[in-house]
């Protein structure tokens, strides 16, 4: 399958803005696995977080049973903004949402777990998307990129918080049923388990057309096809040089400081979009008073 | 294109009722074009919509969200930043050249027009204090901590000066000006975003004067200067009033003038029709007066930036936005005016048109055609008589102008001076749209046309050639003193 027979993008915006306005509790019953003064919160508001996102499917992406599950079992190809907006909407409740949400949420997602399976067919190996090897991949990647995006177009974040945020992200994995023992829960630990991966990674043709298609969506109008020019070539000059190598990547432009702030304008445009979106707004302004009290605290 | 040459026009001939612009009827909005066109207005809801008001205490406080207010620079940068400033302020520029939100969308913008964070009180006593020297409470006899109401770029606060004087001190964000200066830099962003928000126009144009104006107003010196100059013209006008600034309590990021109080725009509503009518008999005569004898156009229309006291006097607020014109560039807009309207000289007209940079010379098109086409607009002023701005009058025009595939489309341009004209000029007439004013408005033009110079029309027009008369004196007068 090539990558136009993804269906197009239209409503990625307003569907993934409804998904985080429903996600963000109104009336929550607790601060959740993290609470507000945690490095995940505030992360989970980033500037960053379009290219976090980005780069981490594309290297989640480069693990062939990580992503045979998603191409043979998921609406991925047929609705891939519905999946992308169901996949946000998880990540937000689980890191702001309260305990209760979260968990019904994380066990709903290993239930539909349970049931994706299969042979890959690129490797000839089975896989189980419940296995939780394949979870952590999923769960470190995501990490990683939360960090990597940040420390490039979001704001500062020190070494000790990278650290923290990495800490407070093993709750994150138990919640879709790592052991907690066998999660990185810290920086250094993260970067020697991705480079244990490696070996096991091959950029497939699923993966291919996956990234091809995020690049490059169709249905974009052109000129919001321009600014996610910029975005694309955040997300590319964000990966590690050996994923880049994989894809068959040029380094875009290196990533000097007027570069990185052309990309932050061009995610502030992005994020005044999604502001603009009903309920979006309410949103950040629940979790920022939320955050404003616990920094006063 | 359209809708810039007909702002423009509408300026020349203070004559069209346009209140409400449709995008131009065939125009088909894909979904990320509407999704961007969104964002700006997003721009204008989540950052607010600049309501400069010089408020009492009490009124719009609580509008403000104290509760998230922003602690330091880079919870400003971080609100403001990354082309969120800028966008607001396309989106302000927006929220006057296309006005087709629906009333729900309205309300929503209204509630949430403040949603841009107040500075904390500490945060803006830091700015104070590095732009005077002292901290506020040393500064002025009486400083008040919480803000009265929210500007784009900053905050006004209540403050007593030693000698005395009540004034508004309008305090900008730190750090504000650098990121949006930086923002203002990638021009190539820039254009995509006004591609897609004022498709059709020229962006090369809408870049250099939106990126004119804002550096304008981030440099609030600017603003004190536009202000003075307003203040002085109008001098014991007897319904016009402009706050006197503080040059000593004004700096770059701090503007300090009299702090004026009076009714909002949103009150006038329970006035009576008459005093409507005054309240835009006055500002028709500001901004028309301002143009032909300052050659300057307050940019910034927004209903917050007037305060009304009955009787027709109005205060006008913020000189952030103020387009000066050289003679040159405000002569071709007199002759327009003149030649349709007093000359009834399409030929003329047209060749002003043409020497003005509005309409190509030479287009194939019969001057029949162009004055069918842009008459329209002048129709307020081309008789004599009273006439009522209403809204349905004025979308009835423009549907009207929107409706015939114009010919004129092809050979028509704004000249870049001229940019701005839609701003302003839209949000003009829209409030005396709002007003249903009544008035004769040929009458009135007269009186301000430097080529008429007529004979007052109404009692306010009395009022004010007897001010015209007094200036000189007065000023000899002063001077003498």
């Amino acid at each position: 399958m090539a990558a136009d027979s993804y269906a197009d993008v239209s409503g990625l915006v307003e569907r993934s803005a409804a998904a985080y306005a429903s996600s963000v509790p109104e009336h929550p019953a607790d601060d959740g696995f993290f609470g507000p003064g945690s490095v995940t919160w505030r992360l989970s508001t980033d500037l960053s977080g379009p290219i976090s996102a980005l780069r981490s499917l594309m290297i989640q992406a480069l693990h062939p049973l990580a992503m045979a599950g998603v191409d043979q079992h998921s609406d991925w190809r047929s609705d891939p903004v519905g999946r992308l907006a169901a996949t946000s909407s998880y990540l937000t409740t689980v890191s702001v949402g309260d305990k209760a949400t979260a968990e019904r949420a994380s066990a709903r997602v290993r239930r539909i777990h349970g049931h994706v399976r299969g042979v890959d067919s690129v490797t000839g190996q089975p896989y189980a998307a419940g296995d939780s090897a394949l979870l952590l991949w999923v769960h470190a990647v995501f990490v990683d990129s939360t960090i990597a995006a940040a420390q490039l177009f979001g704001t500062r974040l020190s070494a000790a918080d990278a650290d923290r945020y990495v800490a407070e992200m093993v709750a994150a994995a138990e919640l879709v049923g790592v052991p907690a023992a066998k999660v990185p829960a810290s920086a250094a630990a993260l970067g020697r388990y991705l480079e244990s991966v490696r070996p096991e990674l091959r950029a497939t043709p699923a993966a291919r057309e996956t990234t091809a298609y995020l690049l490059d969506p169709p249905g974009l109008d052109p000129d919001v096809a321009e600014i996610w020019q910029d975005i694309r070539a955040g997300a590319i000059g964000s990966l590690p040089g050996w994923a880049r190598d994989m894809y068959g990547y040029e380094m875009p432009e290196p990533l000097t400081d007027a570069r990185r702030t052309e990309i932050r304008q061009a995610l502030g445009v992005l994020d005044t979009v999604f502001l603009g979106e009903p309920g979006v707004l309410e949103a950040r302004q629940r979790l920022a008073l939320r955050m404003r009290a616990a920094r006063v605290a | 294109m359209k809708r810039a040459i007909l702002a423009a026009l509408t300026i020349a001939a203070p004559a069209a009722a346009t209140v409400v612009l449709r995008r131009a009827g065939g125009l088909r909005l894909n979904r990320g074009l509407a999704a961007l066109q969104l964002a700006v207005r997003g721009g204008a809801r989540y950052a607010g919509n600049a309501p400069r008001l010089f408020l009492l205490a009490g009124e719009n406080r609580q509008q403000l969200r104290n509760d998230l207010a922003l602690q330091t620079a880079e919870d400003v940068a971080s609100t403001l930043g990354a082309m969120k400033g800028v966008l607001m302020k396309l989106g302000q520029m927006a929220s006057y050249v296309d006005d087709g939100l629906p009333p729900e969308a309205r309300r929503t913008l209204g509630r949430l027009q403040d949603s841009v964070p107040p500075m904390s009180a500490e945060l803006a006593a830091g700015v104070i204090e590095e732009e005077l020297g002292m901290p506020p409470e040393r500064i002025f006899a009486e400083w008040d901590p919480e803000p009265i109401a929210a500007a784009s770029i900053g905050q006004v606060h209540r403050a007593i000066t030693r000698d005395g004087r009540a004034v508004a001190v309008k305090v900008q964000y730190p750090g504000i000006a650098e990121t949006i200066a930086a923002d203002l830099g990638n021009v190539s962003l820039l254009r995509r975003m006004l591609r897609i928000i004022a498709p059709g126009q020229d962006v090369d144009s809408l870049v250099s004067e939106l990126r004119e104006r804002i550096v304008e107003e981030l440099d609030y010196r600017r603003e004190a200067d536009n202000q003075r100059l307003f203040a002085e013209y109008y001098d014991g006008h007897p319904t016009i009033g402009v706050p006197k600034i503080v040059a000593e309590l004004s700096t770059r990021r701090v503007v300090t003038s009299d702090l004026a109080t009076g009714a909002r725009f949103s009150e006038l509503a329970g006035w009576s029709q008459h005093e409507r009518d005054l309240a835009a008999e006055t500002i028709y005569r500001f901004v028309f007066r301002s143009l032909y004898d300052m050659r300057a156009f307050n940019g910034d229309p927004h209903p917050g930036n007037y305060l009304f006291h009955g009787g027709g006097k109005v205060t006008f607020l913020d000189f952030g936005l103020v387009k000066h014109f050289t003679p040159a560039e405000l002569r071709p807009l007199m002759d327009m005016a003149r030649d349709l309207c007093v000359e009834n000289d399409p030929e003329a007209f047209r060749r002003s048109l043409e020497d003005a940079g509005f309409l190509q010379p030479g287009a194939p098109l019969s001057t029949d055609v162009i004055v069918d086409h842009l008459a329209v607009f002048y129709d307020t002023i081309r008789k004599p008589g009273e006439l009522t701005i209403t809204g349905d009058y004025s979308s009835a025009v423009v549907r009207r102008f929107f409706d015939v595939r114009s010919p004129i489309a092809p050979y028509a341009q704004v000249p870049r001076s001229y940019v701005i004209l839609q701003r302003i000029n839209l949000g003009v007439f829209a409030l005396l749209g709002e007003l249903t004013a009544t008035a004769d408005w040929r009458g009135i033009a007269e009186e301000i046309w430097p080529f008429v110079q007529g004979p007052p029309s109404t009692p306010m027009g009395r009022a004010e050639a007897a001010w015209r008369a007094g200036r000189p004196a007065e000023r000899i007068r002063r001077r003498a003193s």
